[in-house]
């Protein structure tokens, strides 16, 4: 799972790697697992080396270096960044899932395009790890979208997970929403809890 | 809500929750305590594993998706553990019911899945099972 400093990121604007980049774009693919680490350690400050981060990525297994890759991406921080890391949002690992879904949080400016597809999407899983995308924007808008997800999800497990987000950054504007949902979902004990105790912390933090 | 018969012969069970949603921790958490059980929280499979190497626990209740470590990573850890804790029951809890997640579950070394959301029901049945409590 990548090291991430939340906010730490600088977006690199180098958009050609230079001859001093070339030795590392060729470590990637070395059979010294070593190597394909620190290549990918260096390759971080280099936009034009997501389409080789990308590839490596794909085709790596070693974990500690799929984590240097994230986390090379991850300080790239830029669109092709974020598309080649969304993929992993459907991955069937569960520690690839959970290592695309915390490196995508620490880019909350590059992802916010994409929130709003994911949160529509027809895949449950991908549906409920986007809402982690939400949690660091701007409390307004991270309300905003949740909540109209929120109006619109049938799956239970979707709405809890967008109601754990509402929890910590929601603004008083879901209240309604919340309300509606937990009627919506009576049938389903956990939700009117969780719904319930969102609202309480929402009302205490606001008031 | 279906009645259940609680584990109460062994109200000193101790049961340590992990999982990274304080809400699911809220919830779990006053269903045990309501049945006399006494609950321990943690928030990834790192302090997971500080607590257990620690404290006393009769059965773990992990999530799979967590930061840090996930929840199979935490339970093939602690059964590569050399101490005691190696045998403590694992029941995982998640929001994926795909046939893949129900074989690593099982590959990692846990003693039952339940998919999200939980009920007080199969929650309590669960737990009465992997302690051994009469029920």
């Amino acid at each position: 799972m990548p090291f991430i400093k939340r906010g730490a990121s600088t977006p690199v604007t180098e958009s050609k790697p230079g001859e001093a980049t070339a030795p590392h774009i060729a470590a990637l693919s070395s059979p010294d697992a070593e190597m394909r680490w620190g290549a990918a350690r260096a390759l971080g400050g280099v936009a034009a080396a997501v389409p080789v981060l990308a590839a490596a990525l794909d085709g790596e297994q070693n974990p500690r270096v799929r984590e240097a890759i994230m986390t090379a991406l991850m300080r790239i921080g830029d669109e092709a960044s974020v598309r080649t890391l969304l993929p992993y949002l459907r991955s069937q690992d569960a520690r690839q899932r959970s290592a695309a879904i915390e490196t995508l949080q620490a880019l909350p400016g590059a992802v916010e395009p994409f929130v709003a597809a994911l949160l529509g999407d027809a895949d449950t899983d991908v549906r409920l790890l986007a809402t982690e995308l939400a949690r660091n924007m701007p409390p307004k808008h991270a309300t905003l979208v949740l909540c109209d997800l929120l109006k619109k999800e049938s799956h239970p497990n979707v709405c809890a997970a967008a109601v754990e987000v509402l929890a910590e950054v929601g603004t008083r504007d879901a209240l309604p929403t919340l309300k509606a949902c937990a009627e919506r979902f009576a049938n389903v004990p956990f939700l009117p809890f969780a719904i319930e105790a969102t609202i309480a912390r929402i009302s205490s933090t606001e008031s | 809500m279906t009645e259940v018969e609680m584990p109460v012969a062994n109200t000193k069970t101790r049961i340590l929750i992990v999982d990274d949603s304080s809400l699911v921790r809220l919830y779990c958490r006053d269903i045990l305590e309501k049945a006399g059980l006494e609950v321990e929280q943690a928030i990834n499979g790192i302090e997971a594993m500080e607590k257990v190497l620690t404290q006393t626990f009769d059965l773990v209740i992990v999530d799979v998706n967590m930061p840090r470590m996930d929840g199979f990573s935490f339970i093939r850890a602690l059964r590569n553990n050399v101490a005691d804790v190696s045998t403590l029951p694992a029941l995982v809890i998640t929001t994926e019911a795909g046939s893949q997640d129900r074989d690593e579950a099982r590959s990692a070394g846990a003693n039952f899945y339940l998919v999200k959301p939980l009920s007080e029901f199969d929650l309590l049945r669960h737990v009465a099972v992997l302690t051994g409590a009469p029920r």
